[in-house]
């Protein structure tokens, strides 16, 4: 990894105002936790709500995948198009070395969003109760968007429209795809994700169920990310200029 | 014996199609020390050329190399090898200082802040460079570029388009900067549609038409290549007739004719009209009032060239 590429892509997002809106949305939770908090009915209870609807629900299937999409296309995306990756690739640094710092950089980037704010939404609803529940979800997001990161890196530089592909993963794939066909789960990061979280819980079936254990989850995101890397590490060095004149 | 150096910049049968277009179209040819300038239209596929040069597009057919390696798919070729894009964009949010200072690190440079002041001082830009890059007018965007492509110190040059939004003083300034380090060896390969701007520079000239190589050498020679087609004048005078009878015993006129009540004049080069012109006016008593060319556009002289 290089440490300049890295600064810069570090650099590259705060600078971005779509960083302002990835931040509101990460915050989302905790709204949504205090909301609960004050005005959940009394028989309600917090563990189903905390693994099932918010943590498990919109955090894991749509804050998550969002907030890393949005990251790692902004940390590589725009300077392919804006024709700036120039400037990085026509320097001796090997192009594993500018994919390692940026998918490093949308990934920290990702966690320091994400992780704190499910943490506290998590604590909001459950008050101390629910032990691993939490932590669970800290490790499942964690992995998760180190996958998504992955996947999203290799997409910026595979496709100029990488936003719009990320969203139809996320939304068609992950999200209505995967409900008709329970093969789905096996090619489903959000699955991983869910997966490696059940580890550190036990709750009833009817409360929370993940459709993958956590070995194979935990196995399938080690390889697809490694995967998704080596493709992004490959398709970087065959870049091409996109224009002729 | 030890081998001959291998060029600056090779390029051997190199094509470029993009499905069924044809970019460039078997293209040969050396550059070496000195300013080479590669001349041509728009969408001649000069950039084209260049990006396959600097490794950035893959060659569909034949070999392009830069000191004697392969230049697709070899980063170690940046290690001897400057860029500059013809594309605007630089990292807005950073100063000129950062940028180039940015590309001395990736360039593994002993003292990157040493490096980038000296490149920031040759393009002229020590007064801007603390403010961002994203401040800066496209002239001065040019000049950040040029300074982190030369911060390296690099053997060969490679320019799209560098004079592009630089004011007249700016240029004059590049101009000179670039014969000063061609002077000191090395090869600097830029492209322009601009005769100008090149006959102004480069010692040896690439013609580019259509993707393919149309003529090369000396500035000179392709000027005069230039200069001795047939040329065509729009004249207008105190008597076109009696000119135009008069301009009929002069060899070096090839044609005449009135259009639209406008005498029409072909010569078979620009030196032997402008000799015949004002004699045979000055022959037949008749007052030249305006010798305007009529395909003097560079397209015309590049479409000449072809058909050579």
């Amino acid at each position: 990894m290089n440490p300049d590429v890295a600064r810069l892509t570090a650099r590259t997002l705060l600078g971005q105002r779509r960083t302002i809106l990835v931040v509101l949305l990460a915050l989302l939770p905790v709204g949504i936790a205090l909301l609960y908090r004050f005005a959940a009915p009394a028989d309600a209870d917090p563990e189903r709500f905390a693994a099932r609807a918010l943590l498990g629900g919109i955090v894991t299937s749509t804050i998550l995948p969002l907030v890393t999409l949005i990251f790692a296309t902004g940390a590589f995306g725009q300077d392919i198009e804006d024709g700036t990756a120039v400037y990085l690739l026509a320097t001796p640094v090997p192009r594993r070395d500018i994919v390692l710092a940026r998918f490093a950089v949308a990934w920290a980037a990702s966690l320091a969003v994400l992780v704190p704010s499910a943490v506290l939404a998590g604590v909001i609803v459950l008050g101390g109760g629910g032990p691993g529940i939490v932590t669970g979800f800290a490790a499942g997001l964690a992995a998760g968007s180190f996958v998504y990161a992955a996947a999203f890196t290799w997409l910026s530089i595979a496709t100029s429209r990488a936003l719009v592909a990320g969203l139809l993963y996320v939304f068609l794939w992950e999200g209505t795809l995967s409900g008709l066909f329970s093969g789905i789960r096996f090619l489903s990061i959000r699955q991983y994700a869910t997966g490696i979280a059940g580890a550190f819980f036990d709750l009833p079936a009817s409360v929370f169920q993940p459709r993958l254990e956590p070995a194979p989850a935990a196995v399938l995101a080690a390889l697809v990310a490694g995967l998704m890397l080596l493709l992004a590490v490959r398709r970087l060095q065959r870049w091409e200029v996109g224009e002729a004149g | 014996m030890s081998e001959p150096a291998p060029p600056a910049i090779e390029l051997r049968g190199a094509s470029r199609w993009y499905g069924n277009v044809v970019a460039v179209n078997d293209v040969s040819f050396d550059v070496g020390p000195g300013v080479t300038g590669l001349l041509g239209p728009n969408g001649a596929g000069k950039s084209t050329i260049l990006h396959m040069a600097a490794g950035f597009l893959r060659p569909s057919a034949g070999e392009v190399r830069i000191l004697g390696e392969p230049a697709w798919r070899n980063p170690r070729i940046y290690r001897r090898l400057g860029l500059v894009p013809e594309r605007e964009a630089v990292y807005g949010f950073l100063t000129g200082r950062e940028f180039v200072e940015l590309a001395a690190r990736l360039h593994r440079l002993p003292d990157p802040a040493a490096a980038a002041e000296r490149a920031i001082a040759l393009v002229g830009m020590e007064a801007a460079a603390s403010r961002p890059c994203g401040t800066y007018s496209k002239g001065m965007k040019q000049r950040i570029k040029i300074a982190a492509a030369l911060v390296h110190d690099p053997q060969v040059l490679i320019l799209d388009e560098p004079f592009n939004g630089a004011d007249p003083r700016q240029r004059l300034h590049l101009m000179d900067l670039f014969r000063q380090m061609a002077a000191e060896g090395r090869a600097i390969l830029y492209s322009s549609h601009i005769l100008e701007e090149v006959e102004r520079l480069a010692d040896t000239v690439l013609v580019i038409v259509a993707g393919r190589l149309a003529a090369s050498g000396d500035y000179r020679q392709i000027r005069a290549l230039m200069t001795d087609r047939p040329h065509a004048f729009t004249v207008r005078s105190s008597d076109d007739r009696a000119l135009a009878a008069r301009l009929l015993a002069e060899p070096a006129i090839s044609g005449i004719a009135f259009e639209d009540g406008r005498l029409e004049v072909r010569a078979s080069g620009l030196l032997a009209a402008a000799r015949a012109l004002p004699a045979a006016a000055r022959e037949a008593g008749v007052t030249l009032y305006e010798v305007r060319p009529t395909d003097e556009s560079l397209e015309s002289v590049f479409s000449y060239l072809v058909r050579r």
